[in-house]
């Protein structure tokens, strides 16, 4: 605590009580932090402990804690197949169009920073699909991606370059390929704003003084800009990680999990589990092996930033 | 010369991204005038434009109820949000309550996908009776906004400089009246960012809104829209018109208070 703060704190109580006894200074200090502890207690700890007793009893969603089920959940979970691929394709889907999102998010936001007054006018433009509903986002693109009279398939029939529509939400692939450009869409003008936000805190010196020193454009960003970003790319890639891990939205309107089980991803298939099967423990016992199927994948890129970090102090 | 050379090539880079993020809204914008055998054709822009669609879907459903229901829980849930984030955010970063364990553990609260808590939290407001009402939405988008409104704040309030705040406390102001007549105008612009952002992210919430609410009249639009394509005669042409109507009031804050937001999110910013 600062000496400071403490004055403050002294000023924000009647002087003499505060001088008196600790105990109501502590209580006004706590009181400061309050709202958060209550935010953190309804939003985290609260479900957290909540969904570990549902996890380990028989529930419905009409009467939860009907009996201890021991293990059970779990080892249902652990031996079904379909709940098992959709954890590995959402942890596949997170950790490689993050990657492709902050790739592409990156060369932009290096194309607005050259295009100068022009960049930032664009800046505002790209804002925009960041702040549509993403189930307005699928929409458009269910829209575009339709068999019948959908854009894309009336294009391509257009030019010749298909005979037949295809059905790219019915086919596994290519549904899946559907979310991921829709997500891209929504997400990438978030990554541009901030590595344009990242790429500006590079000062204009450096860059002037590899000029005069004769490196070319190439050896400059490889030697000067790369290594500056280092750092916060690797937190930006651990933001779309996280968010990468809440796809919901976009499955529930584009394919609802199909064809069958294909663009299932955990957070729907848990979804379905609780809100449509009424299996709230079996649910839990999903919902905890995710969370820690989530820890374990950012956990590599958490010790990657890391590193960026130590490298930069 | 050479500068018109490198001014066509930045161009010719530009214009596809440009094309590739406006493409879905100009879509939505023309099948929402399509007459019904138009939407089958394939075409971008309708042969006959057609007005009909807009009313018609505000009258196939109660798309002004929903939208009116996004609105007032969003921005209730916006201002609790502020409320709660900001005596917080103040007193770990200024004053120093709480430490930095508290900082890392809100922040790393907001790693856990909403999923986790969708469970627990309908049985929590089944239990105090929010169930299918719009004050329990306001209640939890409020709460589950805060570490996002705290990661947002925190850089406004850092770089802050302290001898403000002890001018403040020299002439006898109290924390609170400190951070409320001297701190709070100073990063008006951050709180202005912040808000808006917690709100917009509140108005676009499905997961919770689909779960928490199944009546008409407790609704959000996003749910609205999810039921429309439920609808197996779905009209392609009114869908798109009631998606627009839902986008419209996002991308009007949007466009007046662009310069607030991009340095809310730009500063917010990641080390």
């Amino acid at each position: 605590m600062t000496a400071f703060a403490a004055d403050v704190m002294r000023l924000g109580q009647t002087r003499h009580t505060v001088r008196r006894s600790l105990l109501p200074a502590r209580l006004g200090r706590a009181l400061w932090i309050a709202p958060v502890i209550l935010a953190l207690t309804v939003t985290t700890l609260y479900p957290t402990v909540f969904l570990l007793a549902l996890a380990f009893s028989k529930s419905t969603l009409g009467k939860p804690f009907r009996g201890f089920a021991g293990l059970k959940h779990f080892a249902t979970t652990l031996q079904d197949p379909i709940f098992l691929s959709a954890l590995v394709r959402s942890v596949a889907y997170a950790l490689t169009t993050s990657l492709l999102q902050l790739t592409l998010g990156f060369l932009i936001a290096l194309l607005f920073t050259s295009l100068l007054k022009a960049g930032r006018v664009l800046m505002s433009l790209v804002l925009l699909p960041l702040m549509t509903p993403p189930v307005m986002v699928g929409v458009a693109w269910k829209l575009i991606l339709a068999p019948a009279g959908g854009l894309l398939n009336g294009t391509l029939l257009k030019y010749g370059l298909i005979s037949e529509p295809i059905s790219f939400l019915g086919h596994p692939l290519l549904a899946w390929l559907a979310i991921a450009v829709a997500d891209l869409w929504q997400w990438t003008p978030f990554i541009v704003i901030l590595c344009f936000a990242a790429l500006s805190t590079i000062p204009e010196g450096v860059h002037e003084a590899a000029l005069v020193d004769g490196a070319n454009a190439w050896q400059r960003f490889r030697h000067i800009t790369l290594p500056l970003v280092a750092a916060p790319l690797s937190s930006i890639y651990l933001l779309k990680l996280i968010l990468s891990f809440k796809l919901f939205d976009l499955v529930y309107i584009l394919t609802f999990g199909g064809p069958g089980f294909a663009t299932t991803s955990a957070g729907f298939s848990i979804y379905r589990r609780a809100i449509e099967q009424f299996d709230v423990g079996r649910a839990a016992a999903e919902t905890i092996v995710y969370g820690l199927v989530i820890g374990l994948a950012a956990l590599p890129v958490v010790r990657i930033h890391q590193h960026f970090e130590r490298r930069e102090s | 010369m050479r500068l018109g050379a490198r001014h066509i090539w930045l161009a010719v880079a530009t214009a596809p991204i440009v094309g590739f993020f406006a493409l879905p809204i100009l879509y939505l914008v023309a099948v929402s005038f399509k007459t019904k055998d138009d939407v089958l054709s394939g075409h971008f822009w309708p042969t006959v434009a057609t007005f009909a669609n807009w009313p018609d879907a505000f009258e196939a459903a109660d798309i002004a109820g929903f939208i009116f229901n996004s609105v007032t829980v969003s921005v209730f849930a916006g201002l609790l949000t502020i409320a709660l984030a900001l005596p917080s955010s103040y007193a770990v970063l200024r004053l120093k309550i709480g430490g930095k364990w508290l900082a890392d553990v809100t922040l790393s609260s907001y790693m856990a996908p909403p999923i986790v808590a969708l469970i627990p939290l309908f049985f929590l407001l089944k239990g105090t009776g929010l169930l299918n009402t719009r004050a329990g939405l306001v209640l939890i988008y409020g709460f589950a906004n805060v570490p996002v409104a705290f990661w947002l704040l925190t850089p406004f309030l850092r770089r802050m400089p302290i001898e403000i705040e002890q001018a403040a406390a020299i002439d006898g102001a109290g924390p609170l009246r400190t951070l409320l007549e001297i701190v709070a105008p100073i990063i008006a612009p951050g709180i202005v960012a912040t808000l808006i952002i917690v709100t917009v992210l509140s108005y676009n919430e499905f997961l919770f809104a689909s779960a928490f609410t199944f009546s008409d009249a407790t609704r959000t639009l996003p749910v609205g829209i999810s039921l429309f394509q439920g609808d197996r005669l779905v009209n392609f042409g009114q869908m798109a018109a009631a998606s627009l109507a839902g986008i419209a009031p996002v991308y009007l804050i949007a466009l007046f208070m662009q310069r607030y937001l991009v340095s809310g999110l730009a500063h917010g910013g990641v080390k």
